[in-house]
């Protein structure tokens, strides 16, 4: 047990504590938490410094708006609808489009608008909020994903989640989802996580349920070597989010979009811990390393440069084997 | 960063510090007994005075027992009949003294003098200011003869011996041996003891001996806590201090347990104007809870005692606090549980109130209860999820049919002369709510496995913190000692700053564990 731990911290894996300690609690202001506790806030702030977020069609507060909800749902082409304070993709429909006077989910099943209502009155009465507190649906554009993973997702939406420390890039992975997860890319429901190298953007190792694997447990392609697209704006996304919450250490949840590019999903200001499993290293090191730097003020584009330079100092082997 | 770190530090330590010193007062130099239902025997003490009155001016002065000796003495009353009574002190001995008087009393008269006490023993310390009355005194002054023979003895008691406490040992040996004719210098000693051969007179000159050497030496008189009667003989010891060491020299062997009433050589008693004075001493012990002697404590240390206790609250409110203060204990295992070990419950503090409960259905029956209504509520709450019902309605129909269920499980108990089934109303109704509540939503978003472990998880956090409140030490020591709260507190303060691996989490990052 000993002979753990002390391994564990040789190889500078933080636990939960030490994030909350050292990170969480030290870097993230409490006033600034509403900047991503409502996903509505977040994507106001992204769009005013560029950051592109999917659009946002409409906006259900009380029984007024619900009004107009028909008129928030007239895209052919599907939408999303999703609590503006869920977390963990929690309480998200996901429409593909009309079906014979209701709606296809993307479960295949047929809704209807009554079914929809509902759901959206669970979500105003806050059963997928922090604390249950009353809350808003926010309904917004469907990304159609790119097939940069399509060979290694399994339904839904596989996405990026950059960690970023005071707008400094530090740890990246894919999440992708899988039969086991029911299409979600939540790690804890048994999505793969899989390590992205910051300063190349090339997919290494991967996990799921803290185990390492090397193909997908669905589609059995190899996991390693994919090359995220955009991967500098994905990036500079990350860096400029901090600027706009205000949030030292924030995880950044980005989507690709096959028409938009990456896209903003959500961000959050209690990361979980888990990427390190899928770096298949301890975040202790590069967060220190990326604290000392952050005593220099510099704008987005210089922290990424200095993101990449660090990322290739301390971990070259990667580099060297994806070459 | 850094700075909150070491005030976080700072502020722990604090808080442990405070709580542990007024503990260790308490514990130490209060005599709080640290495991409950300690007894201690105290033991009533009377100076009961009868005389005839002479229809003349009567004084009766009594000797009464001092408080400057470090000692637990809780009440003291006076019986004075339709005697006028005045206190007065001695400053050199520090006596105290009671004084009686009337200006024609007749017929039998009656005062008395009453206290109680836990006695003391040889390892009582002398007051202080005892120690430091160094005085070397030569005494017969007035007899050249008696002085002659004093010098000649002492000084030979001086030779004869290498420090202060050879010579104290020498000198009451020989002051107290039956003389035999070889003795060297029997006449010397027969000349100081003169016609005053008794107790009194030996203590005398061995004090004398002793304060010639500039030792501290006094004679105290008082009686021995042996057993319980009337007429107790008071008996008379020196006391003697050498380089911060206390001695006391008991004639005739030292007892267990003794109690100090005068110092000198006067009687306890002197009367004047009254006939066939008669002075009985009685004692009767009883045992009595350690607890409450120490809470009666004396001086400003036994108020300090008394101000970090619940001793004036009423009694039932006093009872509602043997309860409330066992739950930080609760609480702060709890996050023990959580940040150290990792353990995953529904709810922040669910499981020490969950655990509350448990004390009312002891262990066993409470975890079956519990898992019972936990059970049926999940049912419950998957029937209501196809019904499509709103989140706020939806709990209050899940509350509901707890009270209900609770109630049934009463009634059907009841019925089989289960008497448990009465415990199980002092289940938290809400808790279990919110409980059923969560314990759904982890089963929908993550899985049934996930949901169990958490419940069990709570349900083994529970049974933890209920076997450490329920537990008569812990329950004892929290309310005895109320400022252990502080150090609760403060460790609590440290665990919120530990930032090392849970150990949950050496399982969970087993794959990192190779370089």
């Amino acid at each position: 047990m000993f002979k753990t731990y002390s391994a564990l911290k040789k190889n500078g894996v933080i636990g939960i504590n030490e994030r909350n300690v050292r990170y969480v609690s030290a870097l993230n202001p409490r006033k600034f938490f509403y900047k991503v506790d409502d996903k509505e806030v977040t994507k106001t702030l992204a769009t005013a410094v560029g950051i592109p977020t999917p659009e946002l069609y409409g906006v259900i507060k009380d029984a007024r708006d619900m009004k107009r909800l028909s008129e928030f749902m007239d895209h052919p082409d599907g939408f999303v609808i999703k609590p503006a304070q869920g977390s963990q993709g929690k309480g998200i429909f996901v429409v593909e489009g009309p079906l014979k006077g209701g709606w296809r989910l993307s479960s295949g099943r047929r809704v209807d608008l009554d079914d929809i209502k509902f759901q959206i009155n669970n979500m105003l009465s806050g059963m997928y909020s922090l604390g249950g507190q009353p809350d808003k649906a926010l309904i917004e554009y469907r990304v159609k994903f790119d097939d940069v993973f399509g060979k290694v997702s399994y339904k839904g939406v596989p996405d990026i989640r950059v960690i970023a420390l005071k707008g400094i890039p530090i740890f990246s992975m894919v999440r992708l989802p899988t039969a086991e997860s029911d299409g979600k890319a939540n790690l804890h429901k048994g999505g793969v996580g899989v390590g992205v190298n910051i300063a190349t953007g090339l997919t290494a190792r991967a996990m799921q349920f803290d185990r390492l694997i090397e193909i997908h447990p669905d589609t059995a392609h190899p996991l390693e070597d994919i090359q995220a697209p955009f991967w500098d704006d994905i990036l500079l996304m990350a860096a400029k989010s901090y600027d706009v919450t205000g949030l030292g250490y924030i995880g950044v949840d980005v989507v690709l979009d096959r028409e938009k590019g990456p896209l903003l999903l959500e961000l959050n200001a209690r990361p979980g811990i888990s990427i390190q499993i899928a770096n298949r290293r301890g975040m202790r090191e590069v967060l220190e390393r990326a604290m000392a730097l952050s005593a220099v003020n510099r704008t987005a584009s210089e922290r990424v440069k200095v993101a990449k330079e660090l990322a290739l100092e301390l971990n070259p082997l990667a580099v060297n084997s994806s070459s | 960063m850094k700075t909150s770190l070491r005030h976080a530090a700072i502020l722990a330590l604090a808080l442990i510090a405070v709580g542990l010193g007024i503990f260790f007062v308490k514990a130490i130099a209060l005599h709080y007994p640290l495991v409950p239902g300690a007894q201690a025997t105290l033991w009533d003490f009377e100076i009961y005075i009868e005389f005839e009155g002479r229809n003349q001016p009567a004084r009766i002065e009594s000797y009464i027992p001092a408080g400057d000796v470090e000692r637990t003495f809780p009440q003291e009353e006076f019986y004075n009949g339709s005697f006028g009574l005045s206190l007065a002190g001695e400053p050199t001995t520090r006596n105290r003294k009671a004084v009686w008087t009337y200006r024609y009393p007749a017929n039998r008269k009656v005062v008395r003098y009453g206290a109680q006490t836990l006695g003391e023993t040889q390892s009582t310390p002398l007051p202080l200011w005892f120690r430091e009355s160094l005085t070397s005194v030569m005494p017969f002054e007035a007899d050249s003869v008696k002085r002659q023979a004093f010098i000649v003895w002492s000084g030979n008691l001086r030779q004869r011996s290498a420090d202060d406490f050879s010579f104290a040992d020498l000198a009451i040996k020989e002051t107290f041996e039956q003389r035999t004719n070889s003795e060297q210098y029997a006449d010397e000693i027969e000349a100081l003891l003169d016609n005053n051969s008794g107790v009194i007179g030996r203590l005398q000159l061995a004090r004398q001996l002793l304060q010639s050497q500039g030792i501290p030496a006094r004679i105290a008189g008082g009686v021995y806590l042996s057993e319980a009667r009337r007429r107790v003989e008071t008996r008379r010891w020196l006391e003697y201090h050498i380089d911060g060491e206390d001695f006391r020299y008991f004639p005739g062997g030292a007892p267990d347990r003794f109690f100090t009433i005068w110092y000198g050589t006067k009687p306890l008693v002197e009367a004047r104007g009254v006939d066939n004075l008669d002075v009985q001493i009685a004692l009767r012990s009883r045992d009595t809870e350690a607890t409450s002697i120490a809470q009666n404590a004396p001086g400003r240390l036994g108020d300090v005692g008394r101000a970090v206790g619940f001793n004036n609250l009423p009694l039932t409110t006093q009872l509602v606090y043997e309860v409330l203060l066992t739950i930080p204990v609760g609480i702060a295992i709890l996050v023990f549980l959580r940040q150290f070990i990792g353990f995953k419950t529904l709810g922040t503090f669910m499981p020490v109130l969950i655990g509350i409960a448990f004390r009312e259905t002891a262990l066993l029956n409470g975890i079956l209860l519990f898992t019972l209504l936990i059970v049926l509520g999940l049912a419950l709450r998957f029937y209501l999820e196809r019904l499509h019902l709103l989140l706020v309605p939806r709990l209050a129909v899940v509350l509901i049919f707890i009270v209900m269920a609770m109630a049934g499980i009463t009634v059907l108990m009841t019925g089989a002369n289960q008497a448990i089934g009465l415990s199980i109303s002092l289940f938290p109704m809400v808790i279990l709510t919110m409980t059923i509540e969560r314990m759904s939503i982890v089963w929908e978003e993550s899985s049934a496995g996930e949901a169990i472990k958490q419940g069990m998880g709570s349900l083994a956090v529970a049974s933890i913190t209920y076997l450490a409140m329920s537990n008569d030490h812990v329950e004892y020591l929290m309310y005895q000692f109320p400022e252990l709260l502080l150090v609760l507190m403060g460790i609590c303060v440290m665990m919120g700053r530990y930032t090392g691996l849970r150990l949950s989490e050496l399982w969970r990052f087993r794959a990192l564990v190779g370089s």
